[in-house]
């Protein structure tokens, strides 16, 4: 089943956000959540300005991470079916309607935190040297809506250590007050590669407090 | 003068076309070509879908699948050379295994970089003409400037190799084609004592403007002096000709800006089917 219609099917069922973002049928527009005067917002029409949206947070900052918790306000898109709302989410939050639908059918590839790190080479192979101590503690600084994103996190450490109990390791992958019945939940399938350079560069600081 | 001849492209609406890119967490333009590439080969309605992912940026490879309806999957390594990640990290991230994997339920062609096509040698040329018009060629020395590291060797290669094909070209009349790099001999910073002739042009052999573009080579050339604005907000490419040495000097954009690059891109693809798909 193609992934506009599993859209379209979620939309039948009431589903009307996803991360940062509001989505409004008949007809089709899309908006930041926190936005409610919707007559004051600048109209696009073109799927691709999303990604320009979504570059800078409002001061102006490069936001890399496109879960991060700090899209800007002020704009509303105006689209002609489902397929373009399906594109504009996908620049706004790439892919993650497609690992949305992987999970809920139980087709997610998950690879859990040192399956991922023992897995790099080049310059990343460092990132394996980091304690299990140091990856949760990455977490805890990296991941969940206080820090660069709102994915609910699919993985553990490795098969026999979760992750410690936190506000990241916690989160559902919905922002605000929605639940599953209305929103679509954001989800981290594996670390990505901003933590695994993070990893990199803790194991290096863990490594040079040995030689102290 | 026309001097590029791309190839036919025959559609392929069932297929998915994914454009990888390196992507930046502290350059912000660092995938907008990849970005303009993969509009530009949809706007032209060959392929299903198109995408990009990224290794330093979203999606990565690891989640671009599971944006893809299609079954098929056509994978164009939007990079300048042969090297690690083409050739080890792509393939290990997308769980490649030869030109063609079948893997999680579809069917992925993995083509070559784009930077090693024989058009990108077409595209080079062309960028000459529109940086430097109406300067006799005959008179003018062609630097392609690369990064080069010594930790890679086929990271020249691909230079090295547009360097000898540009001169086999009958449409090149230029006096000489030097490959230059950044880090490594021949230094583009020496190029006053490389040319011989009165004219140089200059082209960055990267796939996307960034600091390198904008402020490295430039003060490499000498008419940027120091750090500056940042790098968006340059037009090091609009002030041309430089004179400086007692040459004159064009100063192009970085290769992979060039809108052609879609061209190169869907090249890329009929060659990988030429050789690897029989239809």
């Amino acid at each position: 089943m193609s992934l506009t219609k599993v859209l379209t099917d979620a939309l039948d069922t009431g589903i009307n956000q996803i991360g940062q973002l509001r989505i409004l049928r008949d007809p089709i527009q899309l908006h930041h959540i926190d936005d409610h005067d919707l007559d004051s917002l600048k109209v696009h029409t073109d799927p691709e300005d999303a990604r320009e949206i979504g570059r800078y947070t409002p001061e102006g900052d490069y936001r890399f991470t496109k879960g991060e918790l700090s899209l800007p306000k002020g704009w509303i898109f105006h689209l002609d079916s489902v397929a373009e709302l399906r594109s504009t989410i996908d620049l706004f939050y790439p892919a993650s309607l497609g690992l949305w639908h992987a999970w809920k059918g139980g087709e997610i590839r998950v690879q859990n935190l040192r399956d991922k790190l023992n897995r790099q080479t080049g310059m990343y192979r460092h990132s394996r040297n980091v304690s299990d101590k140091g990856a949760q503690e990455l977490v805890q600084s990296l991941c969940g809506p206080g820090n660069k994103c709102v994915k609910k996190i699919l993985w553990s450490v490795d098969q026999e250590l979760p992750l410690d109990d936190s506000e990241a390791s916690r989160f559902n992958g919905i922002v605000g007050d929605a639940d599953e019945s209305n929103a679509i939940a954001m989800v981290c399938q594996e670390a990505c590669n901003f933590f695994v350079a993070q990893a990199r560069q803790k194991s290096k600081e863990e490594f040079e407090a040995k030689e102290v | 003068m026309k001097l590029i001849y791309f190839m036919e492209f025959t559609p392929k609406p069932d297929a998915a076309l994914l454009i990888v890119g390196h992507g930046s967490t502290e350059n912000p333009d660092s995938s907008t070509p990849y970005f303009d590439h993969a509009r530009e080969v949809r706007r032209r309605n060959l392929f299903g879908e198109v995408h990009c992912c990224f290794w330093k940026e979203e999606p990565s490879m690891r989640e671009a699948l599971y944006m893809i309806d299609a079954e098929e999957v056509y994978i164009v390594p939007d990079f300048i050379s042969e090297g690690y990640f083409t050739q080890e990290v792509i393939p290990r991230e997308l769980d490649l295994t030869g030109p063609t994997t079948k893997v999680h339920g579809k069917t992925i062609h993995y083509c070559d970089p784009v930077g090693i096509h024989p058009s990108m040698t077409s595209l080079i040329l062309q960028r000459t003409q529109e940086v430097a018009p109406g300067v006799p060629q005959e008179e003018s020395t062609l630097f392609i400037v690369g990064h080069g590291t010594g930790l890679n060797k086929n990271s020249t290669k691909s230079i090295k190799d547009q360097v000898e094909h540009i001169k086999t070209l009958p449409t090149c009349h230029f006096a000489n084609v030097i490959d230059t790099y950044m880090e490594e001999p021949p230094f583009i910073a020496d190029w006053a004592k490389l040319a011989e002739t009165p004219n140089v042009v200059v082209v960055p052999f990267f796939i996307a403007d960034g600091l390198h573009s904008y402020q490295d080579i430039p003060m490499m050339l000498g008419f940027e002096k120091e750090e500056g604005l940042a790098a968006s907000q340059k037009d090091v490419f609009r002030h041309n000709p430089y004179h400086l040495q007692n040459k004159t000097l064009y100063y192009s954009a970085a290769i992979g800006a060039d809108p052609m690059m879609a061209d190169v891109i869907l090249d890329q693809i009929s060659t990988f089917d030429a050789q690897h798909v029989a239809h």
